[in-house]
């Protein structure tokens, strides 16, 4: 349904109709942005890849073919761009590795609620980037196994062992502490 | 299509995929939920461990979209194509010269009505009025040159 209502609205937003391009980017610029955020930790960052996302869509909508869906197609652009930036990053920075701050979680600490989602996220944050990929289409935006897979142009058993090692981190980062 | 469900396997659903059986894939959705009814106490320890860190996930604020980044985008959208056919048509590099020879050829014609019109009747009076706009207009007095010429 949802793949028929975008191919009509991909035709007339190319066709430069002003009401189909802001119902594509109304339903698709939150999730390209959430991704984005979540992959590169920083804000200003993501915005930049959500407006190139955009971009890149704008000049294939007159020449597009509908071989993927148009939000799996976004997100994999989106995704490739954040990759790209982390990788100049590395290049940057190589010897540079994040914090290793101790993020375990109990309620001894009484961690309030912002103090637990920065913890979360910081766990996130060092995690492998295709790890911190697989967590955020499926765990934090509800992407189906088959559409996250074919996001990240990985088999659906790589996207699990992906998504397996990335909550067990997370488990042993967020979790243990709790139960010591 | 129906799906064996093993013990491991579907220990392995909940460890990747969470506590909620409906972030499950759906192919094996229906066999681990029958498994999982029929023998709770089994799977209780992984649902627990999943479901804590399902919770943390959950609390995880989305980012809001900027007004100003959602109009940068819808500017950058591609435009109507009689819209772009106006814009080409006035400022594109096509024809340039196509609206600045219109404003040339109305300033000639205003400067030759203003200058050369007073020379055919250099004998009209010109009023007060009419001479302080041409002088203000142009920085000299055209009746004088007409009138000089004439002589």
């Amino acid at each position: 349904m949802a793949f028929t209502s975008d191919l009509d609205q991909i035709t007339r937003a190319a066709a430069g109709d002003a009401a189909a391009i802001r119902a594509l980017v109304n339903r698709y610029s939150p999730g390209v942005l959430a991704l984005a955020t979540r992959m590169l930790g920083d804000s200003a960052e993501a915005e930049d890849v959500t407006q190139e996302t955009f971009i890149r869509a704008w000049k294939a909508l007159p020449s597009w073919e509908p071989r993927a869906k148009f939000s799996t197609w976004l997100h994999r652009v989106a995704l490739n761009l954040c990759y790209d930036r982390l990788r100049k990053r590395r290049e940057l920075l190589p010897d540079e590795l994040p914090d290793r701050a101790d993020t375990a979680l109990g309620p001894q600490d009484r961690l309030d609620q912002s103090q637990r989602v920065k913890a979360v996220e910081a766990a996130i944050s060092r995690l492998p980037e295709r790890q911190s990929a697989a967590l955020t289409l499926c765990a934090l935006q509800g992407h189906s196994q088959t559409e996250a897979a074919e996001i990240m142009d990985v088999s659906v058993e790589a996207l699990e062992s992906l998504l397996a090692r990335a909550r067990r981190t997370l488990r042993a980062e967020l979790l243990e502490g709790r139960n010591a | 299509m129906t799906h064996s469900m093993t013990d491991d396997r579907l220990i392995e659903l909940i460890e990747i995929w969470g506590a909620d059986p409906a972030s499950w894939p759906a192919a094996e959705r229906a066999a681990g939920e029958i498994l999982l009814r029929a023998n709770p106490e089994r799977f209780a320890g992984a649902l627990a461990e999943a479901r804590a860190l399902d919770l943390m996930l959950e609390a995880l604020p989305e980012p809001a979209m900027p007004r100003a980044l959602t109009e940068a985008i819808v500017a950058a959208a591609p435009r109507p194509k009689a819209a772009r056919k106006e814009a080409q048509r006035w400022f594109g590099l096509k024809t340039p010269w196509a609206p600045a020879s219109g404003f040339a050829a109305v300033a000639l014609g205003l400067f030759m009505g203003l200058t050369v019109a007073p020379v055919a009747s250099a004998d009209d009076e010109m009023t007060v009025e009419v001479q302080e706009l041409v002088v203000s207009a142009l920085g000299f007095d055209t009746a004088t040159y007409a009138v000089e010429d004439v002589e």
